[in-house]
């Protein structure tokens, strides 16, 4: 039977899929996986799964992200704000501030 | 260099050699698996333990070497091997159909190393309290890894196996717990904080239910003739002299002026 072994290097980060190990039970699954995948690089936790209980669906199944142009979805151009568009910014949230100040003055 | 009295210099002498050649002797049999195991996975874990083992030993010859002026030639390399002082149970050599014996072998072992580990904590030597820490905490996958196969043994077909190494194998562990002729001393300046007796007590208390309730037959302790080899006074088993020939061939036949160690290894 094989597991699928995936690697935490540090709390709060993604387990990563890092190979796997022949194990004919999970018990044996996470101690074969220790060795071949948790002693060599820093690892804070191990993840064993049953490949069969894997589910999958590749790219001949579906289309990922449909067929048309979705240029907008990579929303790159928020990385290059011109300075007109910066002011326009800035005044904008003033604006909100000034109208939230005053919502609570009325209260 | 420690200013020890004499006595004492040979208490703590001892009990670094009863250990460092245990793990040394252990680990070497335990190479012997190697490419041998019955899958890739069990093969890189036990390759692993010796690994451990065989960086345990070190920890305890390189503390002689320190702290008592020992070269690395005189504690392993070009020592009489019948000034050994590990038990036999580590030294023979594997039954032919030897994966039950490598199990059992592990499972009686790692289990008298903790309690022995645990009595060392706070050893009057400092030096020796200050290293049981980070041993014992390599022997707990050690020990787990034994008990797995050996649950997985039990009622297969390889269970009678598994029960004719219990019982070549029995007789051998019970000399983990044989006194050397310093043993009295060893007691005598608190460098170990239990009796041997206490810890085979402790041991048979942990082993005999286990293997029991796995279906196993232990044969009665009192019952059992110690081997006529018992290691910890220097007398083994031919096993031992084939294979400490073995592991010394290369460094006679190299002739080194001194043994080599990796770059980084005295770090």
């Amino acid at each position: 039977m094989i597991w699928e072994v995936f690697r935490q290097e540090k709390p709060g980060d993604y387990h990563k899929h890092c190979g796997n190990v022949h194990a004919p039970d999970r018990e044996m699954a996470k101690l074969f996986a220790q060795i071949q995948h948790g002693r060599r690089m820093q690892t804070k936790s191990l993840w064993v799964v049953p490949q069969e209980e894997i589910g999958e669906v590749d790219d001949e199944d579906t289309e990922f992200g449909g067929t048309t142009d979705k240029a907008y979805r990579w929303a790159m151009t928020y990385n290059n704000i011109d300075a007109s568009f910066q002011k326009e910014v800035a005044e904008s949230e003033e604006d909100q501030r000034e109208a939230a100040e005053a919502a609570e003055a009325d209260r | 260099m420690t200013d020890l009295s004499g006595d004492e210099r040979r208490a703590v002498e001892a009990q670094l050699f009863r250990l460092a050649d245990d793990e040394y002797v252990i680990a070497e049999r335990y190479t012997e698996w190697q490419i041998y195991a019955p899958t890739l996975e069990s093969d890189l874990a036990l390759a692993n333990v010796a690994q451990d083992e065989f960086g345990h030993a070190r920890l305890w010859y390189d503390l002689l070497q320190d702290d008592f002026d020992y070269t690395e030639e005189e504690v392993l390399w070009r020592r009489d091997p019948g000034a050994f002082t590990h038990a036999t149970l580590t030294e023979l050599a594997f039954a032919d159909d030897g994966w039950g014996d490598a199990v059992v072998r592990g499972y009686l072992y790692d289990t008298a190393e903790r309690l022995r580990l645990e009595a060392l904590v706070d050893s009057s030597y400092a030096p020796i309290a200050d290293r049981v820490g980070k041993v014992l905490d390599e022997e707990g996958y050690h020990r787990e890894y034994a008990e797995s196969w050996l649950e997985r043994l039990a009622s297969t077909d390889a269970e009678g196996r598994v029960q004719a190494a219990v019982e070549r194998l029995f007789p051998h562990a019970l000399t983990l717990f044989a006194p050397g002729p310093d043993e009295d001393l060893i007691r005598d300046y608190g460098i170990r904080t239990e009796s041997l007796a206490d810890l085979r007590e402790e041991w048979l208390d942990t082993v005999v239910p286990t293997l029991d309730s796995l279906g196993f037959t232990v044969p009665d302790p009192e019952d059992v003739a110690l081997p006529d080899a018992r290691g910890r006074d220097g007398t083994h088993t031919d096993d031992w002299y084939d294979l400490h020939e073995a592991f010394t061939s290369t460094h006679r036949e190299l002739d080194f002026d001194r043994p080599t160690r990796l770059r980084g290894e005295e770090a």
